[in-house]
């Protein structure tokens, strides 16, 4: 489980570097490996400073490209941040634990089901809101979409809220 | 069972949010494309998880074994429901150590499913087991959302203190009626020969001495010392215990009383214990396995118990405490209680000789090596010798042993002083 969580780490890290290989973001980078790969090691909450570190390289990368919308590359870098932790965290619930018959391979096979299903979702969500930008033109758009990812994030934490039972 | 959200939930929500925060800043799309997944992971944890139905059974490849020995557990998890994924943990007691595999397991559950889960315990330190309590914690695949509960499959171990080899044992004084293995002074039916005397009408032929009769023209027989068993009681000083489990003096005082009441029982004595705790706790001496047994189980339950009693050996019975026994007394010398009660003993005319754990290596080892503790434990050494000599000089033979060294050797010096104490009488 530590070689993929290194593998996926490697993949998010050096995915920014594709974009704009700069110094400030080469050092973003190894700031965000070094975590991970202390995470691994040393406990979860370090592998989590890691993704985001990575997720503010990427932002950087972004920044300073200037480029047209990579939306694909976008869906699979979030796709690759959510199995990072995931795999992370198995990692250490795993450890000093004896394995039973197929669980490592129905976990994979659970990832690999997550990222098809949440890839395919991002790129219906891009289709969709291709569409509606082209057909309707919303004044006050930044605020409209910040007041939008407070609303999402909102909504997230409701739905998951439920009360211990 | 008890439902929660894991510290995951709570990172992958955070990263969520940070790609958010981004994402308004930087007015790039592709931010929010990035936490479209995430946010998708968190939306499926609030679907309701099925209840797990699951069973669980325990299976141990021996229920009585003596320390150091090692067993093997088998805990067998049955799914009535399909399971994503179950973690089972068996809390360990210090006495118990995971010598190969985990007793923690992630399992995979299909519905109907059995999996056997294995792995081996060695038993570091005598005592009674009961364990049987797994705490199970039900995780969604993603492993944002867990179920805890704890599942009760009691199983019981029994751990025997470990029997040291013994060949040489410190022989009693006197002997008592029944048939053993020591040479009584009395003549009668033996294989030792003893005195020779006259021939008297009823003796037998074969008894008849032909070289002193040939010499002396008359006929004479040889007389044979009688074989006799002896009443060994084993007295064990639980008032009070110096070192780090499993080895202090109470586990090093165990086990010699555990060796020393096996080899006196090969060799047909009859054997009881006396532990003194402030009240005394007694096994009453008698031979044969199913005595070994008990004498094993009363050991099994010895230790150190607090209490405001404490009790006079005069108000131990005389079948407890027969007056012709040798009483082997393991001490540390750690409490005055105890000496006096040897003391008090050797004053009535018992057999006495005392086995004396020193606390002193079990407690050096315990601590980091330091001066302070160097020069402590001088002038605790110091304070043995002088408590050691004022009982020698009340004719009780007292040895020390070092726990790490063989009980023989420390036995052997018992023996010879006993000797030497014999010899000055």
């Amino acid at each position: 489980m530590r070689h993929l969580t290194a593998m996926l780490a490697c993949a998010l890290v050096g995915y920014p570097l594709l974009i704009a290989p700069a110094t400030s973001v080469l050092t973003l980078g190894v700031v965000a490996l070094a975590l991970c790969g202390l995470g691994v090691l040393l406990g979860m909450p370090l592998v989590v400073g890691g993704a985001v570190v990575a997720l503010g390289e990427y932002a950087l990368a972004l920044w300073l490209a200037g480029s047209p919308p990579r939306l694909v590359g976008a869906a699979l870098f979030g796709v690759g941040v959510t199995v990072l932790l995931q795999t992370a965290d198995f990692g250490w619930r795993a450890r000093r634990a004896t394995l039973g018959p197929g669980v490592v391979a129905s976990q994979i096979r659970y990832w690999a089901l997550f990222g098809a299903v949440a890839g395919a979702t991002a790129l219906v969500a891009i289709g969709v809101a291709s569409a509606a930008s082209a057909s309707v033109r919303v004044p006050w758009a930044p605020a409209l979409a910040t007041v939008g990812a407070a609303l999402a994030l909102v909504a997230v934490a409701f739905a998951v809220r439920r009360p211990e039972r | 069972m008890t439902t929660r959200l894991t510290p995951l939930a709570l990172s992958i929500t955070t990263v969520g949010a940070w790609g958010l925060v981004l994402a308004v800043f930087s007015g790039r799309a592709e931010l929010v494309v990035v936490v479209v997944p995430v946010l998708l992971a968190l939306l499926v944890t609030a679907r309701a998880p099925a209840t797990p139905d699951w069973s669980i059974a325990h299976a141990i490849s021996s229920a009585r074994v003596f320390e150091g020995e090692r067993v093997m557990v088998t805990v067998t998890v049955v799914a009535g429901e399909p399971v994503a994924l179950l973690e089972l943990f068996e809390p360990l007691p210090s006495g118990l150590r995971v010598v190969s595999g985990h007793n923690r397991g992630l399992f995979t559950l299909a519905r109907g499913q059995r999996v056997e889960w294995k792995y081996e315990v060695e038993c570091v330190r005598r005592g009674r087991v009961s364990l049987g309590t797994m705490h199970a914690r039900c995780w969604d695949r993603a492993g944002l959302h867990a179920g805890e509960t704890a599942m009760c499959a009691p199983w019981q171990l029994r751990v025997y203190p470990s029997v040291l080899p013994l060949r040489r044992l410190p022989g009693p004084r006197r002997t008592q009626s029944s048939v053993g293995n020591y040479v009584a002074p009395a003549v009668g039916e033996g294989i030792e020969p003893g005195d020779i005397r006259a021939f008297v009408p009823g003796d037998r032929i074969r008894h008849v001495n032909w070289r002193a009769s040939l010499r002396f023209r008359r006929l004479f027989v040889t007389q044979y010392h009688l074989e006799r068993n002896a009443d060994v009681i084993l007295m064990l000083d639980t008032l009070a215990e110096a070192g780090a489990a499993p080895d202090t003096t109470v586990d090093a005082s165990i086990r010699a009383a555990a060796a020393l009441a096996t080899a006196y029982l090969a060799r047909k004595d009859r054997v009881g214990l006396i532990e003194y705790c402030g009240p005394f706790r007694w096994v009453r001496p008698d031979s044969g396995r199913a005595h070994h047994e008990r004498l094993l189980e009363a050991l099994l339950r010895a230790d150190v118990m607090f209490s405001y009693v404490t009790q006079e050996v005069a108000l131990v019975p005389r079948r407890v405490l027969p007056p012709q026994a040798l009483v082997i007394a393991i001490s540390p010398l750690l409490d005055a209680r105890f000496e006096k009660a040897v003391v008090d003993l050797a004053a009535r005319g018992f057999d006495v000789a005392v086995l004396s754990p020193s606390p002193i290596p079990l407690v050096r080892r315990a601590r980091r090596a330091s001066t302070s503790v160097d020069l402590a434990c001088r002038l605790w050494t110091l304070e043995r010798t002088a408590r050691a000599e004022a009982l020698r000089r009340l004719g009780i033979a007292i040895v020390e042993w070092d726990p790490a060294e063989p009980l023989q050797a420390a036995l052997v010096g018992l023996t010879g002083a006993r000797r030497r104490r014999a010899a000055a009488r």
